[in-house]
């Protein structure tokens, strides 16, 4: 693995860390030390503070901090940090306003319209310079505290704001997400022939569940499940993944490796979501169980297993890979009829048949198979096809 | 997730201190690491050993407790070394820039042989 990559990945574990300090059940001393200490441990910088603004007082005041002269901090005039960019790092230099003895950077918090406070940083202990992707981690992480510190202080406020802190609860899953979608497209990233494969995955899986009725919680975790999937091959060489001849047996054996390598990496999260590391882990089982990495059949494959591996099966077989042409849409939906019981799971193919006939009925609004499918396809051909195979598997 | 209670034990050898942190390395508990450097640091130890051989997982937080070790002992013109490091732990340094800033010994016995007779 190359050092980029473990710094990657290093860095997507420091927002699990935070999320698991945000969230843990520490009361809210605790909660802002671990904070700081996952901010300062990622950025290896040795001082560190949280300032928290008080509207009423219209003052600063430390949550915690370590190593920065506490007569510094109480300096700063929380009106020169309003003037700066919303939760965007902003480095000092000789700014003499903004100077704090030992800090390098500073980052002002924001919810929405509301100032909730800052956190500053020391340079590294390494030396080097906060790198571009360092800043943009620090924004990421910025959004996440803010919105933490803001639930904090309207809990405190003891104000029934219930609407404003669902929004808050919105805006921080769609935050999560955005740091997900940013960690798949490093994913599809690292293989030219799989470019916006994860994402695609992720919006078959969820059309399949919602088909078959599921919630929308249930539905968002198969969403992530889709995203992720393939997260395991950030750790599998590029010129591997690449490879356009046949693979040797022991490359094989490497490529596989990628689906245990998503469950590690997606078990050290915590995701509100039941299954997800379960579905990532066995999305290449197979019902006959001649599938990995465990090899699993029938009962053992629960149903977000079957979804998954029936929408990543028909991404692949729809896209182009370096060592085949991808296949049109009738004759995957054929290879995927074709391997119903040794492979694919009935309903599932029932349900995923439903959805794309509906999408191509324009029956669905918000249609989320069909805009990914190649633009030359005979769309009335595809449907004739679906309806068979509709009529086929729904007779008993 | 799943979390092993983190302790911290200790011992001197002549003019070092020998600390063995024991479990993860991930949260608040981490701390008592740095307080018992920090002990040793307040009676005069300039030269500490971290053994390493029971705690092979360590995350942000525990990087940062690192962090405040090696700040502390760069303060007092100091010595870290670090010993029985798991090869995750090693790599996890060697990414983050960490090595440049300790000693690293294969085991514990090497470290003290070095800092008795300044060769290994
Ligand atoms: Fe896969
Ligand atoms: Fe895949």
């Amino acid at each position: 693995m190359s050092t980029e990559l473990k710094k990657a990945l290093y860095n997507i574990s420091a927002l699990a860390d935070l999320g698991q300090a945000i969230t843990s059940e520490n009361d809210f001393h605790e909660k802002i030390q671990s904070v700081l200490y996952v901010i300062t441990g990622t950025f290896l910088a040795n001082k560190g503070a949280l300032l928290f603004y008080d509207k009423t007082t219209n003052k600063l005041s430390t949550l915690t901090q370590k190593g920065f002269a506490p007569a510094d901090l109480n300096r700063l005039n929380p009106k020169e940090l309003m003037s700066l960019g919303r939760n965007e790092p902003y480095l000092i230099g000789d700014d003499p306003v903004l100077a704090v003895a030992g800090a390098e950077i500073l980052t002002p918090l924001w919810v929405r319209d509301e100032f909730i406070g800052a956190l500053l940083l020391s340079g590294k202990l390494t030396v080097g310079p906060y790198t571009l992707e360092d800043l943009e981690l620090l924004n990421v992480i910025a959004n996440q505290i803010a919105i933490a510190l803001n639930n904090h202080s309207l809990f405190m406020d003891l104000s029934d704001k219930l609407e404003e802190n669902r929004k808050l609860y919105e805006e921080m899953r769609h935050i999560y997400h955005g740091t997900l979608q940013a960690f798949a497209a490093a994913i599809d990233a690292k293989d030219a022939y799989t470019k916006n494969h994860s994402h695609r995955v992720a919006k078959y899986s969820a059309a399949i569940a919602r088909e078959l009725g599921w919630d929308e919680h249930e539905i968002e975790g198969m969403y992530v499940a889709g995203y992720l999937h393939d997260v395991g091959k950030l750790a599998i060489s590029n010129t591997l993944l690449n490879k356009v001849t046949p693979f040797t047996p022991e490359e094989r054996a490497e490529i596989r490796k990628h689906s245990t390598l998503s469950h590690s990496i997606t078990a050290k999260i915590k995701f509100p979501w039941k299954n997800v590391e379960d579905i990532v882990w066995h999305h290449h089982e197979r019902l006959d169980g001649r599938g990995y990495p465990e090899a699993l059949a029938q009962e053992s494959l629960s149903d977000g297993v079957r979804i998954l591996s029936l929408a990543d099966s028909f991404d692949a077989m729809t896209s182009q890979r370096p060592y085949r042409e991808k296949m049109d849409v009738q004759s995957a939906i054929g290879e995927l009829r074709k391997n119903l019981e040794s492979q694919f799971d009935h309903k599932v193919m029932l349900v995923f048949c439903k959805v794309l006939d509906k999408e191509i009925k324009g029956e669905l609004p918000e249609p989320d198979i069909l805009p990914h499918l190649d633009r030359d396809s005979d769309l009335s051909v595809i449907s004739a096809l679906l309806e068979g195979i509709i009529a086929e598997l729904s007779t008993p | 997730m799943k979390s092993v209670q983190f302790s911290v034990a200790s011992r001197r050898e002549g003019d070092a201190a020998i600390i063995y942190p024991k479990g993860y390395l991930n949260n608040l508990s981490g701390e008592n690491l740095v307080i018992e450097c920090g002990i040793y640091i307040g009676k005069g130890i300039t030269k500490i050993v971290v053994n390493f051989s029971e705690t092979d997982l360590i995350n942000s937080i525990g990087i940062s407790m690192l962090l405040q070790i090696i700040e502390d002992l760069k303060n007092i013109k100091g010595t870290i070394c670090c010993t029985n490091m798991s090869k995750l732990l090693r790599d996890t340094f060697e990414m983050l820039g960490l090595m440049q800033h300790m000693l690293v010994f294969p085991v514990e016995s090497d470290a003290l042989t070095y800092l008795k007779t300044g060769k290994l």
